[in-house]
């Protein structure tokens, strides 16, 4: 079976750091990181949930979902995103003229308007590293050890094995995209 | 090869963290030029790592605001107003001021304020060198609040760091806790960071994680069960453990027995220690005990005998308890209920995690110095300890966890053995040196590597009391921070990656910090700089060979863990300490306390009251708030985004965390009629703060929090330490050193409309 890299995000190891939206900024000079960590279910950053002291605080970190289906590919008029046959959907900036309906075809927000360039831009699970056999930056750079990234056609691989044998979830799968980017989600507290 | 094109990389390392954190750093170079750094490899890939600070190092290297060259004051100080001047003028005029002040106040008068040793050793070393040399006073990093936790540690287990003890095993066991209390620390944001991935690991593996901290932390986000303790009170919620655990009997009989003062009998009349000598027996000076075969006293070293550890004896005519008696009797007083009330834990929690740990098979306590910045931080690190230890979760044998100290700066002393070393006082101390000459006038102080006056207690006393009183000040620094600007003589100073270091950090590694490029503009490492005024006091002879020549020093000094570490081997990566215990070598490591145990009952500080851990109420942290003109707690915590003040001129971490604000609670923030984003001021009678106020359930009711690290010109008036006092607590400075107390600040908050009106 054909490689189909993807990642697993285990928001139990993720400490909301944002050292990945940082690493991401260095290896890839956007804009803005395009990795990006949202405390969930919350209106600000790192700010709890609850009343004191019965709280809960998870981070949830955002990126290109690299879909099976991705709706990038179809909007864009120009034909700048390609879906790679190893999985990861690449969107090559000289080839966008900045229209923008990629950024209202993507369900997930993962695609970033540069506005200094007046192009489109996004994780394109940096590519230029995995060709050459590194992990992605944000990968190597994440403190919680939280980001994992594997083929997960390969049922030996370590990311297929937490997919299958432990709860995870993609984002809005209701969309149909297919998410390449899984989330484990943080385990319940036990009680004393 | 093209050459210009081509990246080289080299490998460093970043020590900001008062260096145990320090990260490996893979510099990649084209040109001259450093255009990134990643995190670099270790033989174990645990310890590959970097954080956004470190990151964000080539910000700090290429910031356009760097110090160029060295600079002379002109006009007030303080103002910033600086002309440039040449290297030769600099230190000429600085050796010429400090022979000057020499002359007429002797050689201690000139100070040498430096920063946390970890960050450096060489650069380090060689003011210590010029200290010693000079016979000049060393003004000791570890008041700066780090200080406390060394004072409790050093009374219960006569060591200087607790770590090993409390949680060695979490780096050595290949199993895990099955319950790990972080108390008082964040190491999910703050040091010590290279923890968070061994807590989490346990986690995975099954611990239980309980988190202690008035401030609801990344950490705290990890946590089974967090407990929202009040500021100042850990002391009394170790006490409420520990009458748990005695009422339900569930404390380690045999490890008490065999590594502790527990069974040692206190007279009732003095507190001391009940002696041979005091009822006829040989051996003078030993500890007695009593033996429940014979249903008498005896020495300690006496064989066979079967010592009581509780219980109230009457030896020749005087009354005994055995010292855990008296620490059962002091916990009785602590019961869930009153424990509660004090420390804003549950009753129901306080039972339930002292009943846990009671009987779990294996907690690990993870501790640093966040909750002993605090008026009595000393003793609650002791009633910390003390709960490990009654409960046996205390490695009192080498188990591989065992940290080395190989921070060895000896090389750097007496290196004329005809003069005394150099005089040592700690940083409250200089306060009283700096303003009313005690013990002895303090003229002028050379600041390195430590923003003094944005970082130490009660800032106005700084600039109003303590600098008006300096004839001298000269500051090291790469930037103009709040600190720079008071000095006469400023010098530039390289970044990390313009000059070399020994870092013998993570542990168990030692790494090279090596130059990867030249220092730009002026800027010249701490060494060279130490080095120039050195020629000019006429001591060049002892600073020959730069950077590398005291790296050498340190590696050539026979410390036993660096055997075979040669700085050609540093080259190559990181490389393991010597002399590492090994996992399965178990041995006993004989306390350095007096009395070789661990002293859950200290003879020396009875006179004080201080015998047992016992709770004290906080200096200033209002327990009552409805009694108090300032009602709310104030603490410091520290950021993810800055290393104290370091970063804090970061443009791209400035985008995620742009300014200074007050955490408070929506119930007082309501109380207060203040709403989030509000600007506020926040004050005492020292000073008020002024910024905004952020409304978050984070913050315990009743405490207000402003992270640490922010520089002074970034408030829109105040700063954090304009409301914190210099108090030194007369115990702390006995023991060790007095500490401040960051933590220990009453505050009230305000609309700040409502002032101006």
């Amino acid at each position: 079976m054909k490689k189909r890299l993807g990642m697993v995000i285990d928001q139990e190891r993720c400490i909301g750091c944002e050292a990945c939206t940082v690493a991401c900024k260095i290896e890839n000079h956007g804009i803005e990181g395009w990795i990006r960590v949202e405390t969930q279910n919350v209106l600000r950053k790192d700010t709890p949930q609850g009343r004191f002291p019965d709280l809960r605080m998870n981070f949830l970190p955002q990126l290109c979902n690299h879909c099976q289906n991705p709706p990038c590919v179809d909007a864009c008029p120009v034909e700048a995103f390609t879906k790679r046959k190893d999985g990861p959907v690449i969107l090559e900036d000289e080839k966008c003229d900045g229209c923008r309906i990629c950024l209202e075809a993507c369900p997930y927000d993962a695609i970033i308007f540069n506005q200094e360039k007046e192009k489109a831009e996004k994780c394109n699970l940096c590519a230029h590293r995995i060709d050459q056999g590194l992990e992605p930056f944000c990968v190597v750079c994440c403190e919680g050890q939280a980001i994992l990234i594997g083929n997960l056609n390969d049922p030996a691989s370590r990311i297929s094995q937490l997919v299958s044998k432990q709860a995870t979830f993609q984002r809005n799968p209701e969309k149909e995209t297919n998410p390449s980017v899984y989330y484990r989600p943080p385990k319940q507290p036990r009680d004393l | 090869m093209s050459g210009i094109e081509e990246i080289r990389k080299i490998r460093t390392v970043c020590p900001a963290h008062c260096g145990i954190d320090a990260c490996g750093i893979l510099a990649h170079v084209k040109g001259d030029r450093v255009v990134k750094v990643a995190p670099a490899d270790f033989p174990n890939p645990r310890y590959r790592r970097i954080c956004l600070r470190g990151l964000s190092t080539l910000e700090v290297t290429y910031h356009p605001d760097r110090l160029k060259y060295p600079m002379k004051r002109v006009g007030e100080r303080g103002a910033g107003n600086f002309e440039r001047i040449s290297w030769d003028e600099a230190l000429d005029t600085i050796a010429e001021k400090f022979q000057a002040i020499a002359a007429k106040y002797d050689w201690p008068a000139v100070a040498w304020v430096l920063g946390g040793p970890g960050a450096g050793t060489t650069k380090f070393g060689a003011y210590l060198r010029l200290a010693s040399l000079t016979q000049s006073t060393r003004v000791s990093a570890w008041g700066y609040g780090d200080s406390a936790l060394p004072c409790g540690s050093r009374v219960l287990f006569g060591s200087q760091f607790p770590y090993a003890f409390l949680f060695g095993s979490l780096f050595s066991s290949p199993s895990a806790p099955e319950i790990l209390v972080v108390w008082g620390a964040n190491p999910g944001e703050s040091q010590p960071l290279n923890l968070m991935r061994p807590i989490m690991d346990a986690k995975e593996k099954g611990a239980l994680l309980v988190v202690i901290d008035p401030r609801f932390t990344v950490t705290a986000s990890k946590a089974d069960v967090y407990l929202g303790v009040k500021p100042g009170t850990d002391t009394a919620l170790a006490l409420g453990l520990m009458n748990v655990i005695f009422r339900e009997n569930l404390q380690g009989e045999a490890f008490i027995q065999k590594h502790t003062v527990g069974p040692y009998l206190v007279r009732t009349d003095t507190g001391e220690f009940l002696r041979a000598k005091d009822i006829g027996l040989q051996d003078g000076m030993d500890y007695i005990i009593w033996d429940i075969v014979s249903e008498s006293p005896r020495s300690r070293s006496t064989a066979n005998v079967k010592p009581a550890t509780s219980g109230t004896y009457t030896v020749n005519g005087l009354e005994c308890k055995t010292s855990l008696q008296l620490l059962m009797e002091l916990a009785a007083e602590y019961p869930p209920a009153r424990t509660a009330e004090i420390t804003g834990v549950s009753p129901d929690i306080v039972t339930k995690l002292a009943l846990r740990i009671g009987s779990a098979k294996s907690v690990n306590f993870v501790t640093h110095m966040g909750f002993t910045r605090t008026y009595h931080g000393d003793i609650s690190l002791r009633a910390l300890g003390t709960v490990a230890t009654i409960t046996g979760n205390v490695r009192a044998t080498f188990g591989g966890g065992h940290l080395p100290a190989v921070l060895n700066w000896k090389p750097f002393l007496h290196t004329d053995p005809k003069k005394p070393s150099y005089s040592r006082l700690g940083i409250l101390q200089l306060y009283d040196a700096v303003i009313s000459g005690k013990p002895y006038p303090v003229r002028a102080v050379w600041f390195s590597f430590i923003n003094f006056l944005n970082q130490c207690a009660d800032s106005s006393k700084i600039v109003n009391k303590m600098f008006p009183e300096l004839e001298f000040i000269v500051s090291t620094d790469l930037f103009m921070t709040p600190t720079a600007r008071y000095a006469d003589i400023l010098l530039p100073v390289c970044s990390y990656l313009e000059f070399s270091d020994l870092i013998p950090f993570p542990y168990p590694y030692i790494q090279l910090q090596e130059k990867v490029m030249a220092p730009l503009y002026e800027s010249k490492s701490d060494v060279d700089i130490a080095a120039g005024l050195a020629n000019r006091l006429g001591l060049s002879e002892y600073f020959y060979g730069g950077e590398d020549g005291f790296i050498d020093l340190i590696l050539d000094s026979k410390d036993p863990s660096l055997e075979g570490i040669t700085r050609q081997k540093l080259k190559q990566g990181p490389m393991p300490l010597k002399f590492l215990p090994k996992m399965d070598e178990v041995m006993d490591i004989p306390f350095s306390t007096p009395s070789g145990k661990i002293e859950i009952y200290s003879e020396k500080l009875r006179e004080v009251g201080q015998a047992l851990p016992v709770f004290l109420k906080p200096l200033e942290t209002p327990l009552k708030p409805e009694e108090k003109k300032y009602p709310l707690a104030f603490i410091q915590g520290h950021s993810r985004f800055r290393t104290h003040s370091m970063y804090a001129n970061v443009a791209s971490l400035l985008k995620f965390n742009p300014e200074p604000v007050v955490e408070i609670n929506p119930q007082d923030a309501q109380e207060r009629n203040i709403a989030d984003e509000d600007t506020v001021t926040v004050f005492n009678d020292r000073a008020r703060t002024i910024l905004k106020a952020r409304i978050t359930e984070g913050v315990r009711p009743g405490v207000v929090n402003i992270s640490e690290g922010w520089w002074i010109d970034q408030f829109k008036e105040g700063s954090v330490n304009h409301l914190t006092h210099a108090v030194i607590n007369p115990v702390q400075e006995k023991i060790y050193e007095p500490n401040m107390h960051m933590n220990d600040v009453a505050v009230e908050v305000i609309k700040y409309q409502e002032v101006e009106s």
